[in-house]
């Protein structure tokens, strides 16, 4: 045993703790998680070696080596991070009626559109925002969202014209409007394109994507699909409810047959009361999920082709390499108002687009406010400010730096405070005890995409083959 | 609602071959994340 693994088992110099790990189950066969949370540093660890382990080793003298540096890594993750994106919401209109919507539905029936010369002129304030902190090198990144912006398709694709040079851009669409000539256009200029379809035939997605006379948009997407076929840059999102969760694994045979190259699985967000009736329990989604993530490692060993599920990657990300993540739902403070933020219509600002529908987190306005004051107003501290460290039960929980107790606008809606957790609790706790089984057995890089660590440097590479 | 999917059927699979004692991973980079739930953020760039 070293001297520092000893004094990590009598509680180190001057801390007067014991090891500073904590043991997570992970219900593997025979690993066991530790893990030390403020720094989200961990071990899997054979069940009959944990006393030993824990008692002195390579474990234990990593840590104490590197614990410092890897404090100042969440730090900098959690607190110092300066805007690079915005998700641009042109309209608030959107043909369909999505029965979970985060977008009031009177917003979506009477909401107004941004024309034009409104929209180029955000981008111009928004480049001028960008550039004064973002390195040349690195495009800020502007994802048309909604509601539904391809009805705004004229304003966004000048905008994506005019300023393809100056952003990275992405587009989030129901694909209802996407036809031949839209793919065309954002394909020719590698723009990001995320469809939404929420099961495998008609009969389940319709059942909550439909049209507002109640009509289905299934075949839309499917035929979107195909016409995207071969395109690296777009994905599908499907949203958990009781009406898909038995058929999520048919969902995921159904996307790899068509190649499409990553999906989310997403819980429904409770934000709004009208989502909460078939947002499922979390057993039963975590249960779902878990079995869908299954079923696309059986048809990347079966065909050699991943459908990465994007959100379980990030999770793996979180774990692995914390900086490396790219959703900011799963760290607290969340994404919203400090690493990205949402704009309306009429240019109010919001932390996230899940606030759009909440006058009380409107933050300010980008046509009359500069950013940075914005970012600084009451309702954006509410959201950044919002940690683990303040939210009862998940203040001393061992996975709060790979869950982050999403997400900060359904806990104040729908449980009273942004000191209260988010309507997901158990199924977070789950994914992660899959994602350790995964790295346990020696799995986990067959859920990434190819490249994922591009970039990144190695810290600890213990045990890994 | 009642599902036909629990928990004992998404048992990760043991590997094949034997797993070290202690696996411990971490990597790290410029924190750049820029993503949320609503939409795929993936890659860092679409390559065309």
């Amino acid at each position: 045993m070293t001297a520092t693994s000893q004094a990590a088992l009598r509680g180190g110099p001057g801390r007067g703790s014991p090891s500073p790990f904590q043991p997570f189950d992970i219900g593997h066969a025979t690993h066991i998680a530790v893990v030390e949370p403020e720094t989200a540093f961990w071990g899997v660890v054979r069940k009959d070696r944990l006393t030993e382990t824990l008692a002195g080793g390579e474990l234990l003298d990593t840590y104490f080596a590197k614990a410092e540096a890897f404090r100042r890594e969440m730090d900098l993750l959690r607190f110092h991070l300066k805007p690079s994106a915005v998700y641009f919401n042109p309209t608030e209109r959107c043909n369909l009626n999505c029965s979970y919507c985060y977008i009031p539905e009177s917003m979506r029936r009477n909401g107004q559109h941004m024309d034009k010369a409104t929209v180029l002129d955000a981008l111009d304030r928004l480049h001028t925002y960008f550039r004064g902190h973002m390195p040349e090198e690195r495009l800020p990144q502007v994802i048309f969202h909604g509601a539904e912006p391809l009805l705004t398709r004229e304003a966004i694709f000048a905008g994506i014209e005019a300023y393809g040079d100056r952003f990275r851009f992405g587009v989030q669409t129901n694909a209802t409007l996407l036809d031949d000539a839209a793919v065309a256009f954002l394909t020719a200029r590698g723009v990001g394109i995320g469809l939404s379809l929420d099961g495998p035939v008609a009969d389940i997605s319709d059942r909550t994507r439909r049209r507002w006379n109640g009509g289905g948009v299934f075949d839309h997407v499917v035929r979107a699909i195909d016409r995207l076929d071969g395109y690296p840059g777009y994905n599908v999102i499907c949203t958990m409810t009781t009406q898909n969760l038995p058929h999520l694994s048919e969902m995921v045979d159904f996307l790899h047959d068509r190649r499409v190259p990553a999906c989310m699985l997403n819980v429904t967000r409770c934000t709004l009361p009208g989502a909460r009736d078939g947002r499922g329990d979390d057993g039963a989604v975590a249960a779902a999920y878990i079995a869908a993530l299954e079923q696309t490692h059986r048809l990347y060993r079966e065909t050699g082709r991943k459908l990465v599920v994007a959100n379980f990657a990030n999770i793996l990300i979180a774990i692995l390499a914390p900086t490396a993540r790219r959703l900011m739902c799963d760290i607290s403070p969340c994404g919203g108002g400090r690493s990205f933020f949402a704009l309306a219509p009429n240019g109010d600002l919001f932390p996230c687009s899940e606030f759009i529908g909440l006058p009380a987190f409107n933050g300010g306005n980008l046509f009359r406010q500069p950013v940075q004051e914005i970012l600084e107003s009451p309702p954006f501290r509410l959201v950044s400010g919002r940690k683990v460290e303040d939210v009862a039960g998940c203040d001393s929980c061992v996975i709060r730096h790979f869950c982050g107790s999403p997400c900060p606008a359904e806990a104040h809606e729908m449980n009273g405070g942004m000191e209260q957790k988010g309507a997901f609790c158990h199924f977070y706790e789950e994914q992660v005890r899959y994602a350790l089984r995964l790295i346990a057995d020696g799995r986990h890089e067959d859920f990434l995409w190819d490249g994922w660590d591009e970039g990144t440097e190695i810290a600890c590479a213990i045990g890994a083959l | 609602m009642k599902l036909s999917v629990d928990l004992k059927g998404a048992e990760t699979k043991p590997a094949a071959v034997s797993r070290p004692d202690v696996i411990a991973i971490r990597k790290t980079c410029d924190a750049e994340g820029t993503g949320l739930s609503h939409y795929v953020l993936m890659d860092k760039q679409v390559k065309r």
